[in-house]
């Protein structure tokens, strides 16, 4: 029994730029964190960081540049696309989109069936239907939603179905890629509160990404923020919000709007100003420094590494390396 | 129970949360609604089923053959003109046969000639015992009377027993155009079966694979695409021999009308296959294979469906065009085409011959354009009533 269930070490992504053999983008560089049999990793950023990229290399939909996934002891990094079928038994996705990700042409029956077919779980087609009814009714769905289309349902609704779909093989990791993100609020803490009884049962890991970091302190048992490709900030979930040490962290969480007017007034503005440089071509040093407050000349020539500066909190920024060297 | 006001707050057990209120609508009940409000595209529809039923069904209601050869009876147009003379009527052929005429139009028996009198123009004619004279010094010719004054009982009437008359053979019309429909039609049939199993797959596969294999597998569409069909047409003939006409017209036609479904279904399947669903399944570890023919083909049904309506005229068309000149079907077997080319030696006098096949092509493409018309438009998702 591995306690590590999902590792990924200094994984890289760059896609190459069409009509350009020397540019490439850096979607992911360089990324490494672990996640422990049965507990939830956040991964927040904001648009474009290459928290998607992340997920699906992971998945193994792109494949990697360099570094290595390493899913339940086993290296997923370089076995080709046929040898994955049999393991992705063991990892699964849900998709932000539901509109998008649910087959238009399927009734809900054939796209909760897919993962069935594919890895034949089910011998006969009764037994099939019955993994599919207790499902259906395990997500809030009835058996008279099965014969119905997916562009017959609400969001939350198909973000159920998506749901059904992903976990109805049993899978021991499941990388939800922004699930909430499309849904109206009164839904989301519907889907999230189902991720978790679902987790609670079967002790799924999840890699969970959003851009919502209150619904991410949520889910979360270790939360990790991601800036142009980059892990820059790693640690528990209560402790990253109660004390973040990253800049650019801190200028997520001052980001978070308060409800209560008299505190938000409080609050000191730490706001990160201007817009998140091309990942075509990074800036040198540390990535964060051309938007940073406190960046010092430093942070533009050499680019900080990944530290721990107790309790497991790791950072990388020369603000706090220098302090420990 | 207690009543529940409009404002009040629902239990979440309760049952309602979830019911689906709309209709369950398939994809393809939304294209037959939004296909049977357009009045071409069912007129489409009816001239296609007119057009089956009459190559289908109406071989089995005439007592013609389209071989059979009546050389008594050569060159009957659709309505003929009778003379009354001597208590019946006869119609004068165009090389100058007298045939009796039944009151109804149906035509009873040639009447023997006794006589060619080649210095007067005139023949004569036994009917049963009486003497009929015609003078063919005159245009049109005409029976005439003792004194040599043509005999002014003329009238039209419908020819009864070949409702579309005969070619230069004496064979029926109406019969040959149904053979020639039915040719038509299994032409168009048989080409886009085969053209949409084989640009389906092959295109399918090429968009699927991607990079070289798509590049070697365009390349190659791109090279047969090249070759004019005529040529196809001929060397395949060649190949299989004299007699083999309709085989080689659908051999060629099938093997390069594909081409732009291909095209079409390679297009397709690279839009489709960057969107999220593509990936889902690929995550779930479904094979390429059921990627392909679950995912990726149904969802390409729409444009698939078009390019084949439109293309079956096309392939009617080639048909007809390709028997026109001489490499279709053998005799005595009718093709439209066929049937043309057949009306060109006789065209001033029996221009019918012409004009009707002509027609039936052209009934044949309208009825398959306005339907191709009508599916493009119930598929574009833009028009979503």
């Amino acid at each position: 029994m591995n306690d590590i269930m999902l590792e990924v070490r200094d994984l890289t992504k760059h896609f190459p730029v069409s009509g350009s053999k020397r540019q490439v983008v850096h979607a992911v560089d360089g990324v490494s964190f672990q996640v422990p049999r049965g507990k939830t990793l956040g991964l927040v950023g904001e648009s474009g960081c290459g928290k998607s990229s992340c997920a699906r290399t992971i998945i193994r939909i792109y494949d990697p540049t360099s570094g290595q996934i390493i899913l339940d002891g086993q290296d997923i990094t370089h076995l080709t696309q046929r040898q994955l079928i049999p393991l992705r038994r063991n990892i699964q996705m849900i998709f932000q989109d539901p509109y998008a990700s649910l087959n238009a042409r399927m009734t809900v029956r054939d796209i909760i069936e897919e993962p069935l077919r594919a890895h034949k779980v089910c011998a006969t087609a009764r037994e099939a239907d019955e993994l599919i009814y207790e499902m259906l009714d395990r997500v809030g769905l009835s058996k008279e939603h099965a014969n119905r289309y997916a562009h017959e349902f609400s969001g939350g609704q198909r973000q159920r179905v998506g749901i059904a779909r992903a976990l109805i093989l049993h899978p021991k990791v499941v990388i939800c890629d922004e699930p909430i993100s499309a849904l109206d609020v009164s839904i989301q803490a519907q889907v999230v509160n189902l991720l978790k009884q679902f987790q609670e049962e079967q002790g799924l890991t999840y890699l969970f990404i959003a851009h919502d970091l209150s619904m991410v302190r949520y889910v979360s048992d270790e939360v990790g923020v991601m800036y142009l490709g980059k892990l820059v900030e790693l640690c528990e979930a209560n402790e990253i919000y109660d004390h973040p040490l990253h800049p650019y962290t801190q200028g997520l969480l001052a980001a978070i709007p308060i409800p209560d007017p008299q505190l938000a007034r409080a609050k000191t503005a730490s706001s990160i100003e201007g817009d998140i440089p091309s990942p075509i071509s990074p800036p040198s040093g540390c990535r964060f420094h051309t938007r940073c407050p406190r960046a010092t000349p430093l942070c533009s020539q050499v680019e900080p590494v990944m530290a721990d500066v107790g309790g497991g909190h790791r950072v990388a920024c020369h603000l706090f390396s220098q302090c420990t060297p | 129970m207690e009543q529940i006001g409009l404002w009040d707050k629902l239990e979440s057990s309760n049952e309602s949360r979830e019911k689906l209120w709309t209709k369950s609508r398939t994809f393809a009940g939304d294209v037959w609604f939004r296909f049977r409000h357009k009045p071409t595209s069912l007129a489409g529809l009816l001239l296609i089923a007119a057009l089956l039923f009459f190559a289908l069904v109406g071989p089995l209601l005439l007592d013609h053959d389209y071989s059979q050869q009546n050389l008594d009876y050569v060159n009957m147009p659709p309505s003929i003109q009778v003379t009354h003379t001597a208590g019946s009527s006869f119609y004068i052929t165009s090389n100058l046969k007298l045939i009796e005429v039944g009151a109804d139009g149906t035509l009873l028996q040639p009447v023997p000639r006794l006589q060619d009198d080649f210095n007067s123009r005139t023949q004569t004619f036994d009917y049963n015992g009486a003497t009929l004279t015609l003078n063919y010094g005159l245009t049109p010719p005409a029976l005439v009377d003792e004194a040599g004054n043509p005999i002014s009982d003329i009238e039209t009437i419908h020819n009864k027993d070949y409702p579309l008359g005969t070619d230069g053979l004496g064979r029926d019309m109406l019969a040959r155009l149904m053979y020639g429909a039915r040719i038509s039609l299994l032409v168009a049939f048989i080409a886009a079966a085969v053209n949409m199993c084989i640009g389906i797959l092959y295109g399918g596969i090429a968009g699927l694979c991607g990079g070289m294999v798509d590049s070697v597998m365009m390349r190659i569409v791109d090279i047969i695409n090249t070759i004019p069909l005529t040529l196809y047409v001929i060397l395949i003939s060649v190949v299989l021999g004299n007699n083999s006409g309709l085989v080689s017209i659908v051999i060629a036609l099938s093997s390069v009308y594909w081409v732009d479904m291909a095209r079409v279904v390679r297009g397709q399947v690279l839009t489709l296959k960057g969107q999220e669903f593509v990936f889902a399944a690929r995550t779930i570890g479904t094979s390429s294979k059921d990627i392909l023919l679950r995912h990726l083909i149904p969802n390409a049904m729409g444009p698939i469906l078009v390019t084949v309506t439109m293309l079956i005229p096309q392939a009617i068309f080639m048909e007809a065009f390709l028997s026109f000149i001489g490499l279709g079907v053998a005799p005595p077997m009718a093709s439209l085409g066929t049937m043309c080319n057949d009306a060109i030696e006789a065209l001033r006098t029996s221009p019918y011959q012409l004009f009707l096949p002509a027609l039936v092509i052209c009934i044949t493409m309208f009825g398959f354009n306005f339907v191709g018309d009508g599916l493009r438009d119930a598929l574009d998702p833009k028009l979503k009533k």
